[in-house]
């Protein structure tokens, strides 16, 4: 398949309007090739967006499971919502989300700011303490963490869901980067005109760093979104369940059941805040994988 | 454009020291308080604080310890639970990492064709599943292994397949959970490895063509050893993943059937919190399965030094 694509690429390159057809017929397998493997990987995500809107008689009534529903409902949607409290736990999801994005952001700009434009002492080993903490695993610190929390009674809080998590080393280096980039002779030039160091920060090097900020925004939220293990441990009271342990908790209830289109619709409530966030800043999102992995 | 912003930055800092133009010094730790406060609380003073639980008992509710030295890990070297655990980690690690970093390339050397139409809509498609969180890949997995509503073997069965009880077979419960990680990681995977392969320079294959090389050998000759860092770099973040794989066992398997599907981090999950904990002993697990991804993230800190040398 591969060999197909390459070389139809060479064919295009080399040969011009002596062979047409070979050179139309050079791009479509890979459009075909493609198109399969982008319907294949989508396939779970699309067959639980129709499964959200089929009846549940249609569901267990069928010879053999089918992609389409043959009269749409909102039945699913209604029980995901009733019948588990789907609003609070979207709630609930939202503030913990929002919290840590926002704590994680305006932090990391902070330190990142210091580490790129301050000379202070202890500053290679500040920062390589910053970066240290990007290879200890979550699984090393949670159970201590759980210990903590649980002591100072924020169990089962908004506290307890986001303390933790409200600085990210991954931010600061990010931002550090971000701002050694800047032309230095910007913050000479606004330190000749007499503005402070957290005027700068805030009036020149923010404003010139919304790329990065954003993109940096939308890996918080993503992450901060589909965390599981913590948010598992450290609730056990239904109304403050995050969406993801929600639904956990609601495909148990429910499969005995075997009402998969409820469960569905609850995946599909859960899932569609970071479809838009895929949707909306796909390039972003995109852009920012491909670098950390440029970067190593 | 992205790397020569971070390979000049580190630079950047001994210019400014030799011209001594930059701030004050007692200001930069009001901006690193608020960081250090967090990270010392809940990720240094951890790590000291789980070695120190892994080399107690730990009393089930409350904070009672007795101190047992290193009789943690000598009671998991000598359980087979332990072993067991450690075996489903690395045949986990040996299913997702190698097949997951092959579908990459090979995805990625197509989405690199330069089609005029559509290539947003394929990227579309292929990189989604990297905004999924494993809770829900589990769940829509669930359903596709389902054996009366679910796709899987119905499709199987199109092709004269008789398909197992995925999740409550022990060896295909393995290969089912391997399957949803393998899908969760590759829009992330498709994504580096097609920045690496757009990475690499025109004029290499363009001397390759010269020399007579066809598409196969441009592939294994240029593309391959160019891509090399990246795909050492794909390795590394997908054995660490692998490792670390939670959401979908807890929702697929539950760790089962048996033990089948129980790795190290969930056998830490199950020690810590379900049913009577043991906690020292989770820490002690906890504690090695830290080493081995330190350990495995080290080698990438070296592979990084080789590569500069390399560029």
């Amino acid at each position: 398949m591969t060999t197909v694509a390459a070389t139809a690429r060479t064919d295009g390159h080399s040969s011009a309007p002596r062979v047409p057809l070979a050179q139309r017929l050079g791009d479509l397998p890979v459009h075909v090739v493609l198109l399969v493997i982008g319907i294949i990987i989508a396939m779970p995500i699309v067959i639980a967006f129709f499964m959200s809107f089929t009846p549940l008689k249609e569901i267990v009534g069928r010879a053999n499971p089918e992609f389409l529903p043959d009269t749409w409902t909102f039945e699913n949607y209604r029980t995901a919502w009733s019948a588990s409290p789907f609003g609070r736990y979207m709630v609930n999801s939202f503030v913990q989300t929002g919290i840590i994005t926002v704590a994680q952001v305006i932090l990391s700009v902070l330190a990142g700011y210091a580490f790129a434009m301050f000379e202070f002492r202890g500053k290679a080993l500040l920062f390589s303490l910053v970066i240290g903490s990007l290879i200890i695993p979550f699984e090393l610190t949670f159970i201590p963490n759980f210990l903590l929390i649980s002591k100072v009674g924020l169990a089962n809080t908004y506290g307890g869901l986001t303390i933790p998590f409200l600085a990210s080393a991954f931010g600061v280096f990010m931002m550090r980067q971000f701002f050694l980039s800047l032309p230095r002779d910007l913050y000479d030039a606004a330190k000749i005109d007499g503005a402070g160091d957290f005027y700068y920060l805030w009036r020149v090097a923010v404003p010139l760093s919304k790329g990065a900020i954003s993109a940096f925004t939308i890996f918080a939220f993503l992450g901060a979104w589909n965390q599981y293990l913590w948010p598992l441990v450290i609730t056990n009271d239904e109304s403050m369940r995050t969406a993801q342990i929600g639904i956990r908790f609601f495909l148990a209830n429910q499969e005995r059941a075997t009402n998969w289109g409820a469960i569905m619709a609850g995946a599909v409530i859960v899932m569609v805040p970071t479809l838009v966030v895929f949707i909306v800043a796909q390039r972003q999102l995109v852009k920012g994988i491909a670098m950390s992995g440029l970067k190593g | 454009m992205a790397q020569t912003v971070i390979e000049s930055a580190p630079s950047a800092p001994r210019r400014s020291r030799r011209g001594g133009r930059t701030g004050s010094s007692w200001k930069a730790y009001l901006y690193l308080i608020p960081t250090f406060a967090v990270l010392g609380t809940f990720v240094y003073f951890p790590i000291y604080d789980s070695f120190r639980l892994s080399l107690n008992r730990v009393a089930p509710f409350g904070s009672d310890m007795l101190f047992v030295g290193f009789g943690n890990y000598t009671r998991l070297f000598q359980s087979a639970d332990f072993w067991n655990t450690v075996r489903v980690s690395l045949w986990f690690m040996v299913g997702t990492v190698p097949v997951g970093i092959g579908l990459a390339v090979v995805i990625g050397l197509l989405l690199s064709y330069p089609l005029k139409k559509l290539s947003w809509f394929y990227r579309t498609l292929i990189f989604v599943p990297v905004v999924i969180s494993s809770a829900i890949a589990g769940v829509l997995f669930r359903l596709l292994y389902n054996p009366v509503v679910g796709f899987f073997n119905h499709w199987l069965s199109l092709i004269g397949i008789d398909g197992p009880n995925w999740l409550n077979t022990r060896s295909w419960a393995l290969v089912a959970v391997v399957i949803t990680v393998v899908w969760r990681q590759l829009g992330f995977n498709v994504i580096i490895a097609l920045a690496g392969i757009q990475n690499i320079d025109e004029q290499l294959y363009e001397a390759a063509k010269v020399d007579g090389a066809n598409t196969f050998r441009r592939i294994w000759h240029v593309t391959l050893p160019m891509l090399s860092p990246t795909l050492f770099f794909l390795v590394v973040v997908n054995v660490i993943t692998s490792l670390q794989a939670f959401g979908e066992i807890n929702i697929l398997t539950d760790g089962g059937p048996g033990e089948a599907t129980t790795n190290l981090v969930y056998s830490v999950f199950v020690d810590a919190f379900v049913g009577t904990s043991f906690r020292g002993l989770a820490s002690a697990q906890a504690f090695m399965l830290a080493l081995l991804i330190i350990f495995v993230s080290y080698a990438q800190f070296r592979g990084l030094g080789k590569r500069v040398h390399y560029q």
